[in-house]
């Protein structure tokens, strides 16, 4: 490739034409897949491939992966959403309805002659205004159940019906104000997410404890317990042979069974310091006593603990341990050299319940729980997956909104705003770059637009409805999907996150400008090959 | 006796084509008679389940990983488990007008799949031509599989030239994405929790591509979270690939560049390997591996076309379920631990493994006169670059498919048999041991024979630790160190910086020395 065109150097800019037409259109053609999908009216796409594989999603990054779209153009605008989804879990539609949008405003200015490189500049300058919009748009909020009521339930509309977005909402914001500690960053994980194919979707709940994915190994440990010593631990109770010590060629069957002997016996000794514990708590009383192993138990282990009516679990996820310790109380104990009462946990319910090869321990009634479950019930693993998925966006919203203390307008208000304050201050950009900026604003009216569009609404009436009625209105100005009159988006409590919308702002103007400069990025490409 | 796990992972499409032969000999040659007593423990590697309607089901204990658009018709999440294909729209939690369903025209399975769908018996004797038909390892797959076994990456493309999952560097940051730690390491867990015993597990991986990079990390992980668990790595390479097939100097010279990738990445992957397995073995039917995988090694009375993974694949399969034979056996104490550090002494790492393909002998032969006649040495190298030789090793050997009643002729009957000293040894294993100790020098032979094997052809395999590998281990240090990785971008984007590739050339220099030091054993 690169020697001929340096030979010729006319056919390179022929090719870079054809490079920007080439993004131009494919950025086009990914857009018009998933406008559809925008807002709480757009569509749910069902996909399903050749073998019979199913996906049901309504989220732009997903489609974009899940999708057989194979062009360079394609992956750079996956990658954008990709970050979008990483960074805030939120807004990756509209990354995808902009850039395609940028473009398409672009192709008319190229088409008239203007260089790529203004607009692109252009582009920047309007990014930085509307950076500028959005600071004194945010709406400064205090941390309460109402106001993160408002922002989970905006998200999960987005992706739920209405009604399991109810649900979902309280077990959300439930959660995380559960977890949440005074002047501490939330940390999400504390929140598990369970599945159980089983039942219908609202049956969704919040455990106030943990729900742990397997059960004891021993036909006769206990299968429910009330009022619960918790010991969480990483140590093995399990024989293993070591790769060290074994050395088949030079050992005697009598030295080998001496080796295995004495190994055991060191795991036994362990076993019996939980026994002893256990005995010195718990009998003569009501409580019982259930250890949480993040390492393995054998059956003979297994077998100590039942005949103790201990349950014991073993192979714990390793982040379970601090979930535990957060949930019950007591610490994660690395070794059990002298454990005492008060390194253990205690929950006021444990029990187990089997859905065919699947066994799940609860472990509720828990004090001050600072780590929850959130138990996801549906009555297929597609259901089940995409509930998921919401239910993963709410939490990042709300915790978005938590780090934010931050809110924004929703429902266009933000974009139709930005686009008023654009196109004033494009007439004190000197030069063509104005057009960029020009540009930049009408792309921004894509996402009142599609919203508008998506409910059934004719998207320019709309535009031209909500752009008297903020003339009049000093407030921000949004679209009612269901009459598709202004509206007033605080008082309806539609709002988007500040980081959501600022990510998109930075990506989007940077991903287009890449597409856009595409013949110079060839160009240094190729430089870059022959240095 | 309590059955000793084993829990197995595949990384990789090469690595798949593998385990779906593996997988498929294995069961091919399962009795469900009682009385048809074998000699293997069958549950080593596979698990018992139920679905959620209660159906018993009996699965391999494996996770796989390979690209979307590499499993042709099979379903991610297989169709023991799921009956149901597609939801209602009822089910669907959406407003029931706003589902827009995008439906892949349905892809129709091959004769031979949809013969296994109405019962494995219609299959036997037909010729499917899988030669042609095979494009990729679901369509020879005969086993069925856990609903968690199949892990697809979405963010890269299968057969992708462009924009392939190329570098080491993707595979470990692919790792690194919170959902694929997350989802792997739990399916992992899921799997060890069941095990009451669990002696490690199998790492298939691709060893040049991204896939080294994921597996690398993978086994980083289990280093982590099963300490005390062995990890035997099997990194296999192709005999070909598909940019072999170019015309113009462009396409060669891109060829060219994927070979140097391809080195970098084994490089990359085998001194992490060194590492963090317990012990790897890395295969390939081609004698080179490496730049070019080179001529063809040659099996008595095999035919296979060394561009077709499904051929070499088979061998490669072959292979590893006569070398892992010893520590999946019904009786015994042996176990994948007591491999490792039979094998892996002085921080030899890196074994060879060598495969004779089929052990065959005329009509009427017997075991002793085979041996007393054998030229050569019996087993042909399926290491790259490494020609087993004869002195100081340590090296597991396992046969199969020999009865002990063609050991030797009855006393009457022997004849001149009568005169050779291996005359004295009772049984198959105590002649091979034999022959062994009168092939080599200051060698320790470990020797496995599983006489009651009904339905596979006889084969020898071994497992060496041996001087020769250091020559394997040089090869990839003298191609990798022509490379100048700062000149492609495609690794420095990905942030593999000078320094540390630098360290990763000194690293395998360390790994070769440890088959220099003149020890005897
Ligand atoms: N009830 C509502 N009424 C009007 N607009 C809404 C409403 N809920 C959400 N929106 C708007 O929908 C857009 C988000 O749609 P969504 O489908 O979540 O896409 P994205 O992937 O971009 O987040 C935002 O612009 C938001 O303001
Ligand atoms: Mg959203």
């Amino acid at each position: 490739m690169a020697a001929i065109s340096l030979l010729n150097p006319k056919a390179e800019v022929a090719r870079a034409a054809a490079a920007l037409a080439v993004n131009i259109s494919a950025a086009k053609g990914i857009q018009d897949v998933m406008k559809t999908n925008l807002g709480p009216k757009g569509t749910v796409k069902m996909l399903v491939s050749g073998a019979g594989d199913i996906k049901i999603t309504k989220d732009g990054n997903v489609l974009l992966h899940e999708m057989q779209i194979q062009h360079p153009t394609a992956s750079l605008i996956a990658r954008a959403s990709t970050a979008q989804d990483d960074m805030t879990g939120d807004g990756t539609t509209s990354t995808v309805l902009i850039i395609g949008e940028l473009l398409k405003q672009a192709d008319i200015y190229i088409a008239d002659g203007l260089h790529p490189r203004l607009l692109a500049e252009g582009f920047d300058k309007a990014r930085a205004k509307t950076l500028e919009v959005l600071e004194k748009i945010k709406i400064p909020i205090e941390i309460n159940k109402e106001n993160l009521t408002d922002i989970a339930k905006t998200s999960l509309k987005t992706k739920v019906h209405p009604n399991l977005a109810d649900v979902l909402t309280d077990i959300c914001v439930d959660a995380v104000l559960a977890i949440k500690q005074e002047n501490k960053p939330v940390d999400l994980h504390m929140v598990e997410i369970m599945e159980m194919q089983h039942k219908t979707d609202t049956d969704t709940q919040l455990i106030k404890g943990l729900v742990l994915d397997h059960g004891a190994r021993h036909p006769d440990m206990p299968k429910r317990v009330t009022n619960a010593y918790i010991l969480t631990c990483n140590v093995s109770m399990e024989y293993e042979k070591s790769e060290v010590n074994s050395g088949f060629f030079y050992k005697t069957a009598e030295e080998r069974e001496k080796l295995v002997q004495a190994e055991r016996e060191f795991i036994d000794q362990r076993v019996k310091k939980v026994i002893e514990l256990k005995r010195k708590l718990c009998n003569g009383t009501n409580k019982n006593f259930v250890v949480l192993n993040q390492k393995g138990i054998d059956p003979m282990s297994l077998d100590m603990l039942a005949k103790e009516g201990i349950i014991a679990l073993r192979r714990a996820k390793r982040r379970n341990m601090e979930r535990l310790a957060l949930a019950c109380g007591g610490i994660a104990l690395n070794h059990l050299d002298d454990i005492q009462e008060s390194q253990l946990g205690f929950a006021g319910l444990v029990y187990e319940h089997v859905l065919g090869e699947n066994k799940y321990t609860f472990v509720e009634e828990c004090k001050v729980p600072l780590s929850v479950t959130i138990l996801i019930k549906g009555p297929n693993k597609h259901t089940i997956t995409q509930i998921k998925d919401a239910v993963r966006d709410g939490l990042r919203a709300i915790n978005n909104a938590i780090e934010d203390k931050a809110l924004v307008p929703g429902a266009g208000a933000f974009e139709l705003t930005a686009y008023n304050e654009l196109m004033s201050f494009k007439d004190t950009v000197k030069g063509k770059a104005r057009l960029g900026v020009a540009a930049y604003a009408e792309a921004l009216l894509v996402i009142p637009k599609v919203l508008a569009t998506n409910s059934g609404f004719d998207a320019q009436d709309t535009i031209v409805k909500l752009q008297e009625e903020s003339r009049l209105n000093p407030e921000p100005i949004g679209l009612d999907l269901t009459s598709g009159e202004a509206v007033n988006p605080k008082e309806a409590g539609i709002f988007d996150n500040y980081i959501v919308k600022k990510q998109i702002i930075n990506s989007c103007s940077v991903i287009a400008s890449n597409l856009l400069l595409v013949d110079e990025i060839m160009r240094a490409g190729m430089s870059s090959l022959k240095g | 006796m309590t059955t000793r796990e084993i829990c197995s992972l595949q990384f990789g499409h090469y690595s798949n084509f593998i385990g779906a032969h593996w997988w498929n000999l294995q069961e091919f040659s399962f009795s469900f008679t009682p009385d048809d007593y074998s000699e293997i423990n069958n549950r080593v590697l596979y698990r018992e389940g139920l679905t959620l309607k209660g159906q018993p089901t009996y699965t391999p204990r494996v996770l796989l990983v390979d690209l979307k658009g590499s499993l042709n018709t099979l379903a991610e999440h297989g169709e023991l488990y799921d009956t149901s294909s597609s939801p209602k729209e009822n089910e669907i939690p959406w407003h029931p007008n706003r589902i827009e369903v995008k439906e892949d025209v349905k892809k129709p399975k091959s004769e031979f799949l949809q013969d296994l769908d109405s019962g494995p018996s219609t299959t036997v004797n037909k010729n499917y031509n899988f030669e042609t038909n095979v494009k990729v390892w679901s369509d020879c797959l005969y086993t069925r599989f856990h609903p968690n076994t199949i892990n697809v990456i979405k963010e890269y493309e299968h057969n992708n030239q462009d924009a392939g999952f190329d570098l080491f560097m993707q595979g470990k940051q692919m790792w690194k994405t919170e959902k694929f730690e997350d989802d792997f390491s739990d399916k992992i867990r899921n799997f060890v929790e069941e095990c009451d015993s669990l002696q490690g597990f199998h790492v298939i991986l691709d060893g040049n591509n991204g896939f080294s990079g994921l597996g690398s990390n993978c086994i980083e992980h289990l280093k982590d979270d099963y300490d005390r668990k062995s990890v035997l790595a099997i990194p296999v390479l192709p005999s070909y690939y598909n940019d072999y097939s170019n015309e113009t100097d462009e396409e060669q010279r891109t060829s060219q560049i994927k070979d140097s990738i391809r080195v970098i990445n084994s490089a990359l992957s085998f001194t992490d390997l060194a590492e963090s397995s317990s012990l790897f073995v890395p295969l390939c039917t081609s004698k080179d591996g490496w730049r070019q995988p080179g001529l063809k090694r040659e099996f008595n009375h095999v035919q296979y076309n060394d561009k077709l993974m499904y051929h070499t694949s088979a061998i490669l399969a072959s292979a590893l379920d006569t070398i892992t034979l010893k520590y999946r056996l019904r009786e015994g104490h042996y176990s994948l631990s007591d491999l490792c550090a039979d094998l892996n002494l002085h921080n030899r790492k890196l074994a060879a493994a060598s495969l004779c393909l089929p052990f065959s002998f005329n009509e009427g032969a017997d075991l002793i006169e085979c041996l007393d006649n054998w030229d050569g040495p019996l087993t042909q190298s399926i290491t790259p670059r490494c020609t087993i030789g004869t002195d100081r090793m340590m090296q597991l050997i396992t046969l199969r498919g020999i009865p002990e009643d063609r050991l030797k002729k009855p006393y009457d009957k022997a004849g001149t048999q009568k005169d050779l000293p291996a005359y004295r040894c009772k049984n198959v294993n105590e002649m091979l041991n034999f022959y062994m100790s009168c092939t080599t020098f200051g060698t320790a032979t470990n020797v496995t024979n599983i006489s009651k094997d009904v339905q596979s052809i006889p084969i020898l395999a071994g497992l060496h630790s041996c001087n020769e590998i250091s020559a394997t281990i040089e090869s990839l240090h003298t191609e990798a160190k022509k490379i100048k990785v700062e000149r492609l971008p495609q690794f420095t984007s990905t942030g593999l910086e000078k320094d540390e590739y630098k360290e990763c050339l000194e690293k395998l220099l360390d790994l070769k020395e440890c088959y220099e030091e003149n020890y005897l054993l």
